[in-house]
């Protein structure tokens, strides 16, 4: 009895350290996906955001003192396994980090009611800019629609598109499909034709009968809405048959270094939007080589940590920083709870002076959000592939959210009723 | 309608002929890549009755073996051979710690084992390699990457040297492929375990050297299709995809025929990519390539269970 009453005991005193423990860190769980076919674009995203994070740890002790765990769940980018990290995860998490639009798309209604917001840098639904409506959702700091609208205007300025024909070549998955609203929006406006052309995940290595329709349509332009192994496969074809590079543009997830590496001075032209850059000068990129890469704390390579998608990366990462900084000041607590950390994300302001404070010159855009505003809408720049790295070919581009504004609205309104009841932000409408 | 499904298309192939060529060499070439992961399954199947899920993984493993000792800095050709050396001590290995103690148990159970064996080389594979796609390191084995460009009825036939290659080495590993299985001792006693495995093992044929050879020629296929594929679009775990192609070309030609799976995989190959381009795309939006092959074999399947080629199986009750 007593051997019981010790280990009783023991157990106890354990629970109070552990939740002691818990309680002194700031749970930021990433559904990352470091395996399966998607695994070459995950891994250097996460990579950076895990090395920012450490950054943070080593250098400051954290956010306003406190430790951020910045723990991954593999997902393999499968959304039956997002959606048990998830479940997972939600009960100590102040944020979820779904890493996948399919999967974005599974959790929006749970994080709805568990209220823990979803940050999905860059991907997930795009009416989640409707603050309003998804008030536990975030795209920051652009949407696909952003994306698609950026790349229709860089066309536009390079000619009318009026008669002009443009192959949408894109990822048979809830993601690829994601900017159709908008580019069929502005096919109908400006006058050009869009023909849609779908990728399936089997696919994704042998794209032939894709890029024998291209030839076969001769399209003038192809926008490519790519992710993972379905990125190198389009390239490694469009330089195959030949197709002009200057006139294929990705979106930011098909503007990744190693993809283009396969291809070398083949791909020089290659386009890909993208909301962030890499700048191996930045003062932040000098502290993560000293106190993370060099001190061994990190996964990846010196090659990698000046692409794109680890530059991302630390983008990403830095959002959530600046979001958990804000709600700690405002509520002057340093263990948010994920409402608190709700309000931070919705009182993001990184102007140009901030950026430069964080050491981060260049690398993302100024923007800001609002309650009713979950994106941002940060615009971006224009990469173009030079024959060994990506530069800019472009000045900010920003979105004209005005022109899909109706649509934005709409679509949210229509899941708001598909999925009713749905709570809505009554306080943010009156804004 | 009817004029859509049933004329135009023809119409197409007659009005264009140089793009009906192109379409018929990328079917081809896409096809002998499907029988060649097609044919490591049947050996392996022929001999042991074991469906090899993990043909997929080692296509993916023999690759990044490959990838992996070349950026070692060993020269390329001597990578090739030794990665040819893992193979076969991955064959070893399997037959000794997997298979083996397996022997005599239901089919499923080997089944279910191969899918462990997929498992365990995604994570080994991983641990090793990491999951970056790699640049496959065509130049080096002196595969040569440009391209033919010619002009048949006035239009525009683009031949690249590297499917050239693959078409041409993936027909004489076929050949010789059957070659040995038909001429040699070893070849014909992987035969007759296909055949009889009682009769086999009553006549002295090793059960445990057979399993080793067919799942070392296993690896050499799986090498010879992660170059090919690998050189196409990088080498990354994603290639194991490509092995679930090899499905419906098993069905289609039957699980234990050779001469199934080399006749399956190239039908499939060349009929999915002129139903995508002249019926999937017009008519149906495009992507039929994932599914095509399945309706094919089911179609098959409707009128000959065993398959094109596979062999009919009479069971008294």
């Amino acid at each position: 009895m007593k051997r019981y009453r010790k280990m009783a005991l023991t157990a106890a005193l354990g629970a109070v350290i552990g939740t002691g423990a818990m309680a002194q860190e700031l749970y930021t769980p990433n559904m990352a996906y470091r395996t399966g076919p998607f695994a070459a674009t995950g891994i250097p995203l996460m990579n950076g955001q895990a090395d920012y994070m450490t950054l943070l740890n080593e250098r400051d002790g954290g956010i306003g003192g406190v430790k951020v765990d910045f723990e991954e769940c593999e997902t393999g980018y499968s959304t039956e396994k997002g959606v048990e990290c998830y479940e997972k995860t939600k009960g100590k998490a102040i944020v979820t980090q779904p890493w996948s639009t399919g999967i974005t798309l599974q959790v929006l209604p749970k994080a709805n009611v568990d209220e823990i917001p979803i940050l999905a840098s860059g991907y997930g639904f795009s009416p989640m800019a409707d603050g309003k409506v998804f008030q536990w959702a975030f795209n920051v700091p652009a949407g696909y629609w952003d994306g698609a609208d950026m790349i229709i205007q860089y066309l536009e300025e390079q000619g009318s598109l009026d008669g002009k024909k443009i192959a949408f070549l894109h990822l048979d998955h809830p993601f690829g499909k994601e900017p159709l609203p908008v580019l069929e929006m502005h096919a109908e406006d400006k006058g050009f034709e869009l023909v849609p052309i779908p990728v399936g995940l089997k696919e994704m290595q042998n794209q032939s009968a894709q890029w024998l329709q291209i030839r076969r349509e001769r399209p003038d332009y192809v926008i490519m809405w790519g992710w993972g192994a379905m990125n190198a496969g389009a390239i490694t074809e469009a330089v195959k048959t030949k197709f002009p590079m200057e006139n294929m543009i990705g979106v930011w997830w098909a503007g990744h270094d190693a993809d283009l590496k396969l291809v070398g001075e083949d791909g020089k032209g290659y386009k890909s939007i993208s909301w962030s850059f890499p700048n191996p000068d930045a003062p932040v990129m000098q502290e993560l080589r000293e106190k993370v890469i060099d001190a061994g704390l990190s996964q990846t390579n010196p090659e990698e940590a000046e692409g794109v998608f680890y530059g991302r990366g630390l983008v990403m990462s830095m959002i959530l920083a600046e979001a958990i900084k804000n709600a700690q000041e405002n509520f002057d607590t340093a263990e948010i709870s994920p409402e608190q950390l709700r309000w931070g994300l919705e009182n993001i302001d990184l102007t140009e002076e901030r950026i430069a404070e964080l050491g981060m010159e260049g690398m993302v855009p100024p923007f800001s959000t609002s309650c009713a505003n979950h994106t941002g809408h940060s615009g971006g720049w224009m990469l173009e592939w030079d024959g060994e790295k990506f530069v800019k070919a472009s000045d900010l581009l920003k979105a004209n959210v005005d022109g899909y504004r109706d649509l934005i609205d709409s679509s949210a309104a229509d899941y708001a009723e598909a999925n009713a009841p749905w709570p809505v932000n009554e306080d943010c409408a009156a804004e | 309608m009817f004029a859509e499904i049933f004329i135009d298309p023809w119409v197409d192939m007659f009005a264009a002929p140089d793009f009906l060529m192109q379409v018929l060499w990328e079917g081809l070439v896409s096809g002998i890549l499907y029988a060649l992961i097609a044919l490591g399954f049947v050996l392996i199947y022929r001999s042991s009755r074991i469906f090899n899920f993990a043909q997929g993984i080692m296509v993916v493993f023999a690759a990044l073996t490959l990838v992996g000792l070349h950026a070692m800095g060993v020269p390329a050709w001597v990578s090739v051979a030794l990665t040819l050396g893992v193979m076969f001590v991955l064959a070893v290995t399997i037959e000794r710690v997997v298979l083996r103690p397996l022997v005599g148990q239901p089919d499923i159970i080997l089944f279910m084992a191969t899918i462990g064996i997929t498992l365990f080389l995604i994570g080994l594979g991983e641990t090793i390699f990491g999951g970056e796609n790699k640049v496959m390191i065509t130049g080096d084995l002196g595969i040569p990457t440009g391209d033919t460009v010619l002009e048949p009825f006035g239009g525009l036939l683009i031949l690249q040297h590297l499917d050239i290659t693959v078409v041409i080495v993936a027909t004489l590993l076929v050949i010789a492929l059957l070659a040995f299985l038909n001429y040699t001792q070893m070849g014909r006693a992987i035969r007759a375990l296909g055949d009889d495995h009682q009769a086999a093992l009553s006549v002295g044929i090793s059960l445990q050297t057979i399993w080793v050879l067919v799942w070392f020629i296993a690896g050499i296929i799986a090498l010879v299709t992660g170059i090919a594929w690998g050189a196409r679009a990088g080498v990354s775990f994603a290639l194991e995809v490509i092995a679930y192609k090899a499905l419906p070309v098993l069905m289609l030609g039957g699980l234990e025929s050779i001469t199934g799976a080399i006749v399956g995989g190239l039908m499939i190959g060349v009929l999915e990519k002129l139903f995508e381009i002249y019926w999937g795309q017009p008519l149906l939006g495009g992507n039929t390539e994932t599914w095509f092959a399945f309706v094919l074999a089911l179609i098959v399947l409707l009128f000959r269970p065993q398959g094109l080629f596979g062999e009919r199986i009479i069971e008294r009750v």
